[in-house]
């Protein structure tokens, strides 16, 4: 018999079909040779990028110039235009605003690596301080909401034809995105009826039963969520409770570091390198200050990494409904992971 | 330069290319071509589905042998199962249900090479008239709350099997889009006293710019909030805020603009793979003035990446209405 779960966050519906499980061998992910022209991200390369943001780089070391550990420049292809103010208005009954934002590309690595747990742990770390570095700036510019930081992995998570380079994009926004705002609304409905965030009951639930970790240090811990949408989906949360990705812990990053490498390394040998997306889930910038506007979003948000392996196709039902249909019972996903030795 | 629009319904916003639009002989789209051989839902192979269910037929012959036009048989694989007691209970702080549902498949013509495009304004009426009749079916059944037709076409769209089917889902819970958009459509109601899409389509016929296809009841639009290139909605001029109390006259027209979208989505696209959604409101939930039901075609241009997945904010590189334009004149390319 199927199971229809729920997240208890959002409140999503997830049909797990428990009969005929799909096992990783299943999915048989097929790789095309796909030729790729001369990659802009590379050392060496760096003129054929739009002018260095930051980086991490050896001392004496000039901008846009090879020396550089991971390096930030601005989209070459921006969704958004970081000049201008905002502008709103009404089309009679509808609302339209210009598309101001910022648009930055991460990379994080000066050679032409395609994946995350190929960096050693201490340049994860140099990643996921570039990007502390750069969220904390972008916040600085009243005009932004929130700023989303994901990856693409792969040509059917939407990831580039042109190249493979190792990378992660930035980008702020002028509103604060819908999926974001149904998740900080289910937490804190979840906090106003319990008085506890939603995502530390989760990890308590989850470490407690065990059948759905994946890996755990003492800071953060890697789930299959119980209402997986996806086959092999994963979060990754700090153990303890922060409401802010901005203030995570130098221990914490050492933590966060290796369940990054240990679990892509799992993923990737699992499914043989699956497309995926991968996103920070972290509070919006909070400067709004409307009376009760950010109540309790310290006590009930926390923030956490969501990883969607792209094996399935998402068609019709889904689109319809919201409500996804997951082959690989999340138990099973976890299992497997927990089991693939590297 | 680019715009941010808010769907007015859920609240949406959608970023849309307005200035170096992507034309639509820009996307690179390879037709769906089929390999054809062995195939359940082709005349003679009847025996390989599950018993049908019910069948537009030649009187003088058997269900499950040939002889049909439209058959409508269950899932094979269903993603629910419909036999057994709803048993909904919590593990802990999580919540789940057993999986109990129907889950049909809509055979939409005998030919395996022919697609819901390319039939006849009456043939598609049949197609339509068998949604109806399963709806009104499946909605008798008290663990019911919501019924979902949908139809995947091309394996990028999600489609299993090549041979042309809609399918249909009734699910013992009001699934969350379904509930957002309700939702929106509330609140505005609540505030204006109107139906936001009877709003929409006000505007859209005063402004025109966006219209793909009209007849006497059903007008085809490229929606102001277009999330995908090329996407269509198919709306009923009468309000209405279900779709089984269609009737025939309106079934017959909403026959004519099904086909002709489809058919010019087909030719100005090469064959795009697509989805298209019914959506209604829940089965006995009290909404009847704010909502309105329609029909919506996604077609699979584009790869939804991590910033939709992340954000619910979708990029559109067409505008929908370079779009409206391209399918009007599609017609008179004809």
């Amino acid at each position: 018999m199927p199971e229809l779960r729920r997240d208890p966050v959002i409140g999503r519906w997830v049909i797990i079909s428990t009969e005929r499980a799909k096992r990783p061998s299943d999915f048989n992910i097929k790789h095309a040779d796909e030729s790729e022209m001369e990659c802009p991200f590379c050392e060496g390369h760096e003129k054929k990028t739009p002018t260095e943001i930051f980086a991490i780089r050896k001392p004496g070391t000039k901008k846009d110039t090879p020396g550089w550990n991971v390096r930030v420049v601005p989209s070459i292809a921006p969704k958004f235009k970081i000049e201008g103010e905002l502008e709103r208005r009404g089309v009679g009954m509808y609302d339209v605003m210009n598309n101001i934002g910022a648009h930055e590309v991460l990379i994080e690595s000066p050679n032409h690596l395609t994946d995350i747990y190929q960096l050693s742990e201490l340049e994860i770390q140099d990643v996921i301080n570039a990007s502390i570095y750069r969220i904390s700036e972008l916040e600085k510019d009243i005009r932004f909401k929130y700023c989303l930081l994901f990856k693409n992995h792969g040509l059917k998570a939407g990831g580039s034809k042109k190249t493979k380079h190792l990378r992660s994009q930035l980008i702020a926004t002028p509103v604060t995105p819908t999926r974001v705002k149904e998740e900080l609304r289910g937490s804190m409905f979840y906090f106003e009826y319990k008085e506890r965030c939603v995502f530390c009951d989760i990890i308590r639930q989850e470490i407690e039963t065990g059948a759905r970790i994946i890996m755990e240090t003492k800071t953060i811990v890697a789930i299959a969520p119980f209402a997986s949408r996806f086959p092999f989906e994963i979060w990754i949360m700090p153990k303890i409770h922060r409401t802010d990705f901005m203030n995570i812990q130098a221990d914490e990053i050492k933590d966060l570091a290796n369940i990054l490498k240990t679990v892509f390394a799992k993923l990737s040998k699992a499914l043989n390198d699956p497309p995926y997306n991968y996103m920070l889930h972290t509070a919006p910038f909070r400067r709004t200050r409307r009376p009760g506007y950010w109540h309790t979003i310290e006590e009930d948000y926390h923030w956490h990494i969501e990883v969607m392996p792209r094996v399935t196709q998402v068609a019709g039902f889904e689109w319809g409904s919201g409500f996804y249909i997951n082959p690989t019972p999340p138990e099973e996903a976890a299992k497997y992971l927990r089991e693939v030795t590297l | 330069m680019s715009q941010l629009r808010r769907d007015p319904v859920t609240g949406r916003w959608v970023e849309i290319a307005i200035s170096n639009p992507k034309r639509c002989d820009e996307f690179d789209m390879k037709p769906q071509t089929k390999k054809g051989g062995k195939c359940p839902f082709c005349p003679g192979s009847e025996k390989m589905t599950p018993p049908e269910i019910e069948a537009v037929r030649d009187p003088k012959t058997e269900p499950d042998t040939p002889g049909w036009t439209v058959r409508v048989v269950s899932n094979k694989f269903p993603a629910l199962k419909i036999e057994g007691e709803l048993d909904k209970r919590g593990i802990g702080m999580f919540d789940m249900s057993n999986g109990i549902g129907a889950h049909e498949v809509i055979v939409e013509n005998i030919d395996h090479y022919k697609d819901l495009a390319d039939l006849t304004q009456d043939e598609i009426r049949n197609v339509i008239l068998k949604y109806k009749s399963r709806t009104i079916d499946l909605e008798n059944d008290t663990r019911f709350r919501y019924i979902l037709l949908f139809k995947n076409h091309g394996e990028p769209a999600g489609a299993s099997l090549e041979h042309s089917h809609t399918q249909l889902v009734a699910l013992p819970i009001v699934p969350k889009r379904v509930k957002e958009e309700l939702k929106g459509a509330q609140n505005y109601f609540k505030y204006r006293e109107r139906c936001v899409f009877c709003d929409m389509m006000a505007q859209e016929q005063q402004e025109k710019e966006r219209i793909v296809f009209e007849n006497k009841h059903f007008l085809a639009f490229c929606p102001f909030v277009s999330r995908f290139p090329f996407e269509v909605w198919l709306l009923p001029k009468a309000h209405n805020h279900e779709f089984k109390s269609i009737d025939d006259s309106e079934i017959y027209d909403m026959a004519g603009a099904l086909k002709e979208v489809l058919a010019r989505l087909k030719s100005r696209l090469n064959d795009p793979a697509y989805n298209f959604i019914i959506h209604t409101a829940p089965i006995r939930d009290g909404v009847y003035e704010e909502f309105h039901w329609h029909l919506e075609i996604m077609p699979k241009l584009t790869d939804v990446a991590g910033f939709e997945w992340g954000s619910g904010l979708y990029i559109n590189p067409t505008s929908p209405e370079i779009t409206a334009k391209c399918l009007r004149e599609a017609c008179a390319a004809k």
